[in-house]
């Protein structure tokens, strides 16, 4: 759709050299927005900078027709994304290209890398809990990062989280992939016993946050035979299928390279079709 | 001189030879998917044709990303030719194609001459309407003949750039389709009425222009080229002037009707080309901003015309020269 969405709060959150921001649009991108998807924001009426911006819908709200959006500021395009005020209207295509697969049983695991945690917001709140057991890892540079972008709200919402961060100024020191190893070892312990695996509660599994975590964490659920969905990050000009220049590249049936649209097939893939590092 | 009120009806059909469209408004190969993406915010019917990505004989990759940099105003790409092949387009999107209430304009890329006489002669026989769905739109409407395009190591912008073999393919296709073909040129040339002049005489019937300006973009932090191709093709409102010169020199040398393109973004900006000497303009980048800028451009260009007492839309074509 292409809207035109009413700006209810734009403001920093957390420690201002994280350069956070918190927005909040009311309009119609609330009435079919699903996790996973994105709004295509256009941050100034002139030519420069030209292109839209792609951001994650972080959180959906219908009855109040509002979707929450962080983001970072990042360069020219979020630094004036940053300026904008409350009531102002902003073009905003959207909601754009395809999202999660929300389970509905089982335990659902949530590995999010730096500012790749704010899609899976949304999805945190799209699950039927508790029929459905949720647990995050969430990795990121420090602690004022971890701050700024939303600890207190997971604290709020009451979702058990392990983190990591690369300094060690909060939770483990190390990568995010440590700890969802070592949980899953933990897991596959404690069902040694169980010879029926229709008896153990199914696993899947989700993750957004840098292409070296998504590839390590592709890795590990492979070998766990886990189920993964992956968001994706790419350049993206016209946020609708038309340009191409937004590509990944997967593997089809028959064992062929193929591209497909972060945009429109994505931003969210089968972790298991994805090629990473193709070369080509 | 007649007079009009302000209420009069102008004239939008718009002639280039024998391709006659409802309007002036195009969209730009590569810019506009297969007509599908964008159906949903600007309607193909109340366009005068879209034009489709570039074809080439055999599917392609096309090339590693990043595939787009921005610049000031302006858009790198290098996408280099990304498409489903010859088969797969003729099997799998042209039957949707030809469904469109809209003239298709099927645009080609090659490497050879033989790829293009190939193309030609292959979408020859869908050039026609195969059932009553299909006669509303008549199949495919025009070839463009991409030998321009500036992201493929070989070919490609080697045809746009020496004057014989631009002839040369022009020739290839016309001697294989009855389809109008439009030639389109590189502007990375250093005299563009000379490669008018050298198409003209390979028998095209149109020529659309600009394609996009081989640009390059370096990232200060990592100290390397932003596109994995390192070379791209510039595009968006930052090239206009470029285009609007190009437009204009090429309505001085030869008398075929042109499509003019490069930076399209409001109708005052169409209003330029076609003072300039184009019959129809063609949007490209500027869907991407806004995907509703055809249908926007086609309602100024009305209006400017109205508000002009021009009762043809065509009547303001080349008034900038003389
Ligand atoms: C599907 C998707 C969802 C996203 N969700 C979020 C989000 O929820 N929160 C958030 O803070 N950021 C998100 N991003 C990244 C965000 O789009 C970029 O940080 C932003 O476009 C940078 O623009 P800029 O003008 O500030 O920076 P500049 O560096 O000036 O941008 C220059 C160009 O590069 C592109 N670009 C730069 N960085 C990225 C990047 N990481 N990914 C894609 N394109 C980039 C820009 O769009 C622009 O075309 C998302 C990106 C994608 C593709
Ligand atoms: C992403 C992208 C892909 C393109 N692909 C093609 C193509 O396949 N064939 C072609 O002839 N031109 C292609 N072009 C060039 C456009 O059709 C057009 O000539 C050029 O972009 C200038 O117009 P604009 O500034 O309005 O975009 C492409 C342009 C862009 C931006
Ligand atoms: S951004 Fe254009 S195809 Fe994805």
């Amino acid at each position: 759709m292409y809207l035109n969405e009413k700006v209810v709060e734009n403001r920093l959150v957390g420690h201002p050299g994280q350069a956070i921001y918190k927005m909040v649009l009311k309009g119609q991108a609330a009435q079919t927005a699903q996790p996973g998807q994105f709004v295509h924001i256009r941050v100034a009426e002139s030519f420069d900078p030209l292109l839209r911006r792609p951001l994650s819908i972080a959180g959906i709200n219908r009855e109040r027709e509002e979707i929450t959006i962080y983001y970072r500021v990042a360069g020219k395009g979020t630094r004036l994304l940053s300026q904008i005020r409350a009531n102002e209207y902003l073009s905003v295509l959207g909601p754009l290209g395809t999202g999660f697969t929300i389970p509905r049983d089982g335990e659902f695991l949530l590995i999010a890398g730096g500012i790749g945690v704010f899609p899976i917001y949304s999805l945190m709140e799209a699950v039927a809990q508790p029929q459905v057991k949720i647990k995050l890892f969430w990795g990121g540079e420090n602690k004022e990062f971890l701050e700024s972008a939303g600890l207190k709200h997971l604290q709020d919402l009451g979702i058990d989280y392990e983190i990591t961060t690369l300094d060690g100024s909060l939770g483990q020191q190390g990568l995010v992939t440590d700890p969802f190893r070592k949980y899953l070892a933990e897991v596959s312990n404690s069902f040694a016993g169980v010879k029926d695996k229709t008896k153990t509660p199914p696993l899947w599994a989700a993750a957004c946050g840098p292409p070296g975590m998504l590839k390590a964490v592709t890795e590990i659920c492979l070998e766990n035979g886990i189920p993964l969905e992956v968001s994706l990050e790419e350049r993206m000009a016209c946020g609708v299928g038309a340009c191409l220049g937004c590509v990944c590249t997967v593997r089809d049936a028959a064992g062929n390279l193929r591209r497909k649209r972060a945009c429109k097939d994505g931003p969210v893939f089968e972790a298991k079709e994805v090629v990473w590092d193709a070369g080509v | 001189m007649q007079e009009y009120s302000n209420g009069h009806q102008v004239d939008l059909t718009t002639r280039l030879g024998t391709l006659v469209l409802r309007n002036p408004v195009i969209t730009a190969s590569g810019t506009y998917g297969f007509g599908e993406e964008y159906a949903a915010y600007c309607s193909p019917s109340s366009l005068g044709a879209i034009t489709v990505k570039g074809i080439t004989p055999l599917p392609r990759l096309g090339n590693p990303v990043p595939r787009l940099a921005e610049t000031p105003a302006g858009l790198l790409n290098s996408v280099g030719l990304e498409n489903p092949g010859l088969e797969e387009f003729i099997n799998s999107y042209l039957p949707k194609l030809a469904q469109l209430d809209t003239a298709v304009i099927v645009n080609i890329s090659g490497f050879s001459l033989e790829d293009y006489s190939l193309m030609a002669s292959a979408l020859e026989e869908h050039s026609r309407p195969k059932n009553r769905d299909q006669a509303r739109s008549g199949g495919i409407a025009a070839l463009e003949v991409n030998i321009s395009c500036p992201n493929i190591k070989h070919g490609g912008m080697a045809f746009g750039t020496n004057p014989k073999s631009a002839e040369a393919v022009v020739q290839a296709v016309k001697r294989n389709t009855t389809l109008p073909v439009i030639a389109k040129l590189s502007p990375n040339v250093t005299d563009i009425a000379e490669m008018a002049k050298a198409v003209s005489s390979g028998g095209a019937d149109i020529i659309s222009l600009i394609n996009t300006l081989l640009g390059m973009s370096i990232d200060i932090r990592t100290q390397k080229p932003v596109l994995a191709n390192k070379m791209g093709g510039l595009s968006g409102p930052a090239i206009r002037p470029v285009a609007v010169r190009m437009v204009y020199q090429v309505y001085e040398a030869v008398e075929l009707p042109l499509i003019g393109m490069g930076g399209i973004a409001t109708w005052e900006d169409a209003v330029e080309f076609m003072l300039a000497g184009a019959s129809a303009v063609s949007i490209g980048t500027a869907n991407f901003v806004n995907p509703m800028a055809p249908l926007e451009i086609l309602k100024g260009l009305e209006d400017y015309c109205r508000q002009r007492g021009y009762h043809s839309v065509q009547e303001i074509v080349g008034l900038a020269h003389g």
